[in-house]
């Protein structure tokens, strides 16, 4: 049988409509085909600048950190085009598999029965993607499409994106996985995401940036650069890491691993202790790189979920407020932090310090650190703090003179105080009133 | 300045679960503000002479009005209505010919936002202060979201009475003149706003006597928004569908038509065996015709495109006693008998017993209902309709009824 019986036949060639100058268009092609040509190399020619871009960010911080990514995003949201940019940026190739197209033998490798599989085994083969990333060393691998993959194929996944393994064949530590998968809103035929897979990425959450689009179209797109990892500092990034994962896992045991239990969870990031080793990755890595509060919340928030990054981050929040043992030392320095509910924790903490230990001269520390509070900011944060305090005094400690300077915190308190009360008498009176109508 | 801050102890003390949102704020005065005014970037900006009319317990209801809006992200709502309505486009200025931040646009969300504030703050401890907006101007039913204020109502009614109205971008997602903007000092990041957010809501969650229902519903919902259950309901019977042993997959059987073209390559060929899907659904006294209606087309929507035929989706109406499986190719008009009390366990075992054997039971009901002891020998998915949480038999009020099994995925409708 020869290929061409195989082929289909032939389309007919559409007939021209009457009056149609046919024969004058072809010669010309050539020639419309290069001025297009000519168009369209002038319509791709972009720049890049760099911006600040904090998801740009956290996505080239995941990939150097070599954690699997996967972007979730509406279809058409500039995934793809991100990736490239990425990649480029970052000098490695990009090999794009969709990976809803592919059967799970393409991914765990396509059996090959040779002369005698009884002694020489079926070795899997991999496919020829697989093949070039293995030579080339280094390489950007783009698993697009994730959601609308099968089961079976997302099973097959799993090896890859965890041990690296396509059949036979290791991927060379120079590869970084990425994936994007659509939003379960967004595709309505889709299958969901396995939680044992979705347990290995970090998640990412794609959006279009109004300005990024708008200027891009415009011929400047944002350039993603390698976050710096400043060499000295590595040994305390990883410390301080493991420090405070270990730290906040010992006082929450419960978030340690947690499978997602409610429907609108499942598919998306949930903490497991390998999710927690990657956020601890993450964490170093940001450390290292000193990337921005932001950056740090979207990767840990990526890694283990909202809920479990979100306290972690308020976990690390609560470790920058200053040491209560340094404040009582040198009141009169002590400085206290801007904002209102970190400097109500600080008090608070002072407070509870002095409480564990009480001794008059930490009493009275304490409260040179309220009147310290009290020139730096507003007044109604050392109600609740001076009146924790003022329950610590033992019988034979004198009032220390500092204290009247707090008098006005006593008269803002009152006045809370009466407004408080004035309320509740009115709505008593209402009551009354109601009640004698209804009579 | 220091009536404002008695007024923001006075919120404190009442509402003690928003204390770290309240504390959190950074005051700037400021005469241009009209009354007091909060920003994106969690500041509040106040007027002197505002703040010098009003008694402490009014101005606490203030702050908690505009700690709400930051809470409630209504600056991010805000500008995603906008945008998704196109008022931030020509037509809004030219048709006004006024800066967008005076226009009506943004009037009217900051409307919206209030009316979702206003009816559930006040009282307890906080007045009702006098010419408070409330849905109840409109004859609008209290409760509903923003977003559903906007769309429903035309707000215009209101336009020439609140033109005072400004409660700042971070109502709206506007810029104010008088705002320090992103980079101004004292402004909150987005991850510490989160942060906040955070904690309040877990203060909320921890301690539910004490907040009144919309902050209990809000703390649920503000780092797990809800999705669409008729979404959920779709992934959860497609996901059944399609686990191994049940539906698509992988086979052997037939070689694949990729096989020809690489000798000595065995490939699987991707064949479909469509799920049968056993529908279940409670029709006792407490489920309504139109839950039961409009879940059972979802479905058989669901079924469908997951390759399930017609005939291969049946439908089991069940109360005490369980009625025969109909097939749904019959069952455009199915009639649904029962009405008595409900025992779902027959329906569970009639659906087993049917031919072709399901792959997938879909059971719907309101939960009223003894379960099996032993998870069904296939994939199970329960459509929750929601119920308040009382006893649901008269004669023995301690009767409690069992949640749904570990064993199925739960998806609550409506």
């Amino acid at each position: 049988m020869s290929l061409s019986t195989v082929l289909p036949a032939p389309a007919p060639a559409p007939v021209p409509a009457e009056g149609t100058p046919v024969a004058v268009r072809v010669p010309d092609t050539d020639t419309h085909l290069a001025v297009a040509d000519g168009l369209l190399s002038l319509l791709r020619t972009t720049t890049t600048e760099p911006r600040p871009d904090e998801q740009l960010e956290a996505l080239t911080l995941a990939v150097a950190a070599d954690l699997p990514v996967l972007l979730w995003g509406e279809p058409g949201i500039g995934k793809t085009a991100a990736l490239t940019r990425l990649a480029a940026s970052l000098g490695l190739p990009l090999t794009t598999v969709i990976a809803s197209v592919h059967e799970p033998s393409d991914f765990s490798g396509l059996p090959i029965v040779g002369d005698d599989p009884a002694v020489q085994g079926v070795p899997m083969a991999p496919p020829q993607w697989a093949v070039e990333l293995v030579r080339a060393g280094r390489g950007l691998l783009f698993l697009d499409e994730l959601s609308t993959a099968t089961p079976a194929v997302q099973a097959a996944l799993l090896r890859v994106v965890l041990e690296r393994r396509v059949g036979a064949l290791q991927l060379p530590p120079g590869v970084r996985i990425v994936a994007a998968a659509n939003p379960r809103a967004s595709a309505a035929d889709g299958w969901e995401l396995s939680p044992p897979l979705a347990n290995r990425f970090v998640h990412l959450y794609w959006v279009h940036d109004q300005e990024v689009v708008v200027r891009g179209l415009g011929g400047v797109w944002p350039r993603a650069e390698l976050p710096r990892l400043a060499p000295e500092s590595l040994a305390d990034a990883v410390a301080f890491a493991r420090r405070v994962v270990c730290g906040f896992l010992a006082a929450r045991p419960t978030l340690i691993h947690r499978l997602p239990s409610t429907e609108t969870r499942r598919g998306g990031a949930w903490p497991s202790p390998r999710s927690w080793d990657a956020a601890l990755t993450l964490l170093a890595f940001g450390t290292a790189a000193s990337v921005s509060r932001e950056v740090l919340a979207l990767l840990v928030r990526g890694a283990v979920g909202d809920g479990p990054g979100l306290e972690l981050l308020a976990y690390l929040d609560r470790l920058d407020l200053p040491d209560p043992e340094t404040l009582l030392a040198d009141p009169a320095a002590a400085e206290l932090p801007e904002r209102g509910d970190l400097r109500q924790a600080t008090l608070e903490a002072v407070v509870a310090a002095v409480g564990a230990r009480p001794d008059r001269a930490r009493w009275e520390a304490a409260w040179a650190v309220l009147v310290r509070a009290l020139e730096t900011g507003t007044a109604d944060l050392l109600v609740a703090p001076a009146t924790a305090l003022a329950a610590v005094r033992r019988d034979d400690w004198e009032v220390p003179e500092t204290m009247d300077r707090l008098a006005g915190v006593v008269g803002l308190a009152r006045q809370a105080d009466r407004s408080v009360e004035r309320v509740a008498a009115a709505a008593a009176a209402a009551e009354r009133a109601a009640a004698g109508t209804h009579r | 300045m220091e009536k404002l801050l008695a007024a923001r102890l006075h919120a404190v003390k009442v509402r003690p679960y928003l204390a770290d949102a309240l504390f959190a704020l950074r005051v700037v005065e400021d005469r241009s503000v009209p009354t007091m005014a909060v920003d994106a970037h969690w500041r509040c900006y106040v007027s002197p002479g505002f703040v010098a009319r009003m008694p402490v317990e009014e101005l606490a209801g203030v702050w908690v009005h505009e700690v709400s809006h930051l809470l409630r992200d209504h600056h991010g709502r805000g500008e995603r209505y906008a945008r998704q309505h196109e008022e931030f486009g020509p037509g809004e200025r030219s048709e006004t010919g006024v800066h967008p931040s005076e226009g009506w646009g943004r009037l009217r969300r900051n409307i919206a936002a209030d009316f979702e504030i206003n009816d559930d703050i006040y009282g307890d401890g906080l007045p009702l202060p006098a010419g408070v907006v409330l849905p109840s101007l409109l004859r609008l039913p209290g409760g509903l979201l923003m977003e559903e204020y906007l769309g429903t109502a035309s707000l215009s009614g209101l336009a020439a009475d609140l033109a005072w109205l400004d409660c700042g971008s971070g109502a709206d997602g506007q810029d104010r003149p008088w705002e320090l903007g992103p980079d101004g000092a004292h402004g909150l990041s987005r991850h510490q706003q989160d942060a906040v957010r955070f904690r309040v809501a877990e203060g909320i969650k921890g301690r539910p006597g004490e907040a009144p229902q919309g902050w209990r519903r809000w703390a649920d919902e503000a780092f797990q928004p809800p999705q669409p259950w008729r979404q959920l309901l779709g992934a959860a019977v497609r996901a059944a569908a399609g686990a191994p042993g049940a539906g698509e997959n992988h086979s052997y059987r037939r070689p694949s038509r990729r096989s020809a073209s690489v000798p000595g390559v065995v490939l699987p060929s991707l064949r479909r065996t469509p799920p049968a899907v056993c529908v279940v659904i409670d029709t006792s006294g407490s489920v309504s015709d139109a839950e039961l209606g409009s879940a059972l087309l979802e479905v058989a929507a669901i079924s469908r495109a997951v390759g399930g035929r017609r005939d291969l989706v049946s439908v089991i109406s069940c109360d005490a006693a369980a009625g025969v499986a109909v097939p749904l190719c019959r069952a455009e008009n199915i009639e649904l008998v029962g009405g008595g009390g409900t025992d779902l366990r027959s329906g569970f075992a009639r659906a087993l017993r049917s031919r072709p054997r399901p792959d997938v039971i879909v059971a719907l009901t309101d939960g009223q209902t003894p379960w099996p002891s032993a998870p069904p020998p296939c994939r199970t998915v329960v459509g929750l309709f929601p119920r308040p949480a009382r006893a649901a038999d008269e004669e023995n009020p301690d009767y409690v009824p069992d949640t749904p099994p570990s064993w199925a995925r739960v998806v609550t409708i409506g």
